[in-house]
């Protein structure tokens, strides 16, 4: 019982030491070379333009919110999709009827303007 | 597997979506009464279905979803609750800015969480049935668009309602660290009163408080009925505070039995708090949705009081008296929306003269009052008394002269807005419409009212086999 634990202790303190050891190695046998490009505070691609505290817009939640429900039928999809052959009829119909309440709603999210970038 | 058990969940479902699909293919400015009536009407036919089951005991997928006399006794409340809410509620709806069809689609959803937790058997079916109804009151709670008091109620009432149903899930996860099972059955036969059994049954105590807004648990309440649609405060009020009842008895007599003997204090503690807070603070309210605000707190105080005796007889008085309090909600809260819609406001001075505009809302509201201060000839005496009697019998004599006094100071107040209606003249001399609907819904109320005062036999017959079914004793 304590020996497992034992285990579980050596792994935290090996994976506290980790990064430390990994980004410590490479500070001290890095070499230095600062240039303008190099310090400049990007993630990649071009420069940014202008300032960078700009807000988004609403509509970005909304298609996040429909997004966000696809992603979790696909998730289930798959489980069902493994799964197909021993489950039978009975979870065909259930995943059509599950599909079918995200169609009304994604239906209702279209009727009310939810899709159109205005 | 035998899913027609969630036959009424289902169809109550089917007509909220129903309800949406039509919602989008009306013209846009149709009037959406004709979705209020459908609404209407699927309940009352659901309804009508679930009286043939009476006497079934069976459960569903794997002893998660139980359906018996008892939990169908709730699913009645419920039904009849959203039933006449939504005849009360029609023209309220129709005030309305936007979204006036997915008012009553929510409306359906809500009383579908409350249904799936009357006849939840495990831990994590009480805690999605309990999403189910607080997500869309979130939403119910703030859809007066127009008015910031609404939508800081939405707010308020999403933070807290989140906050106390994560203290419910983390007790959720105690108790299934400890007995390694969250079917209430399997928790029964592994419960001990080991300390973190006793945390987590304390968190989900809590959580469940909060829904019914017990003292300590109860600071959100008058805000959030004070900002909310009438509609959906009344629905606050009757639903969500019955169903936390029922989750809570099922959970404390089948789960949780070895905790009885921890029980009995808490629950006397919070029942005499609740009592007096609620009824002290109700006094000195001006307004009437705040002033039933602290009502429904003193009276969620009653229903928890017969929780005490931990038998057959006092589950009973539960039931019963949630039914009564229901029928009583529902001739307040009709008599709030005509006045609303008469006055543009929710003060007490509002309804003077009421007696003189609208004689049948006077009774409506004069014995819905009545009926909660528990005045003889109102069902709210037979309540009381049922209650009252049983704790008595086991040795809480404090609790129940303490549950007296209060309810002989309840009077005052309650009988504070009935002078208002009589002895007052009316202040704005114009017509005081009443729609047929609304009128329906308070008659319903107040013939109710009168009847299980007078005749309580029958009622508490059906009562007590709802009791028993719960099969403990």
């Amino acid at each position: 019982m304590l020996h497992d634990y034992a285990n579980i202790g050596m792994l935290l303190v090996i994976a506290l030491l980790f990064p430390f050891l990994a980004l410590g190695a490479s500070y001290i046998i890095q070499p230095r070379r600062p240039g303008v490009e190099k310090s400049m505070p990007y993630e990649c691609g071009v420069d940014t333009v202008g300032t960078t505290w700009v807000q988004f817009r609403i509509s970005y939640f909304l298609y996040a919110l429909i997004f966000v429900v696809f992603d979790v039928e696909t998730i289930f999809l798959y489980l069902w999709a493994i799964k197909f052959q021993q489950l039978g009829l009975a979870a065909f119909i259930e995943m059509f009827v599950f599909m079918m309440v995200l169609v009304i709603g994604l239906g209702y999210a279209w009727n009310k303007g939810g899709l159109e970038w205005k | 597997m035998n899913i027609t058990l969630l036959t009424s969940e289902i169809a109550i479902i089917c007509l909220s979506l129903l309800i949406i699909i039509l919602d989008l293919l009306l013209p846009r400015f149709e009037t959406r009464r004709s979705l209020g009536y459908l609404a209407a009407a699927g309940v009352a036919g659901v309804f009508a279905y679930t009286c043939t089951q009476y006497g079934v005991s069976a459960t569903v997928y794997q002893g998660l979803f139980t359906l018996d006399s008892f939990a169908l006794f709730f699913k009645q409340i419920f039904l009849l609750a959203i039933l006449l809410t939504l005849l009360f509620s029609f023209d309220y709806v129709e005030g309305l800015a936007k979204y006036q069809g997915e008012f009553y689609a929510l409306l359906l959803l809500a009383v579908a969480g409350m249904m799936i937790m009357a006849s939840a058997n495990d831990l994590l079916t009480v805690f999605i049935g309990t999403e189910l109804m607080t997500v869309t009151f979130y939403i119910l709670v703030g859809y007066q668009f127009n008015s910031s008091k609404s939508s800081e109620a939405g707010m308020k009432y999403m933070i807290l309602g989140s906050v106390s149903s994560a203290v419910l899930l983390y007790g959720v996860s105690w108790v299934y660290g400890c007995t390694g099972s969250i079917v209430f059955e399997q928790i029964a036969k592994h419960a001990n009163t080991s300390l973190g059994m006793l945390f987590g049954f304390g968190l989900i105590v809590a959580g469940l408080f909060f829904k019914m807004a017990l003292i300590p648990f109860h600071m959100w309440a008058p805000e959030i009925y004070e900002g909310a649609p009438t509609p959906i405060t009344a629905m606050l009020s009757m639903g969500s505070k019955v169903a936390g009842l029922a989750v809570l008895l099922r959970m404390v007599f089948i789960a949780f039995v070895p905790m009885q003997a921890y029980w009995g204090g808490i629950v006397s503690i919070i029942a005499a708090i609740t009592m007096i807070g609620g009824t002290v603070i109700a006094m000195w309210q001006t307004n009437i949705k705040r002033m039933m605000a602290y009502s429904s707190i003193t009276q969620a105080g009653y229903m928890i009081v017969g929780l005490l005796s931990a038998d057959a007889s006092g589950i009973k008085s539960v039931l019963f008296y949630a039914m009564l309090y229901m029928f009583a909600n529902v001739g307040v809260f009709a008599t709030i929306i005509a006045v609303k819609k008469h006055h543009g406001s929710n003060e007490i001075k509002d309804f003077s003269g009421l007696a003189q505009q609208s004689p049948l809302l006077a009774v409506v509201m004069t014995v819905s009052l009545l009926s909660m201060a528990g005045i003889p000839p109102m069902a709210g005496f037979a309540g009381k008394l049922y209650v009252f009697s049983t704790v008595i019998e086991k040795g809480y004599l404090w609790l129940g002269l303490l549950g007296f006094v209060m309810s002989m100071i309840s009077v005052y107040y309650y009988l504070n807005v009935t002078k208002v209606i009589y002895m007052n003249e009316p202040c704005v001399q114009k017509e005081f419409i009443v729609s047929q609907p609304l009128r329906i819904a308070a008659l319903i109320s107040l013939l109710a009212t009168l009847w299980i005062g007078i005749y309580p036999g029958p009622l508490a017959e059906l009562a007590n086999t709802a009791a028993r079914s719960l099969s403990i004793l």
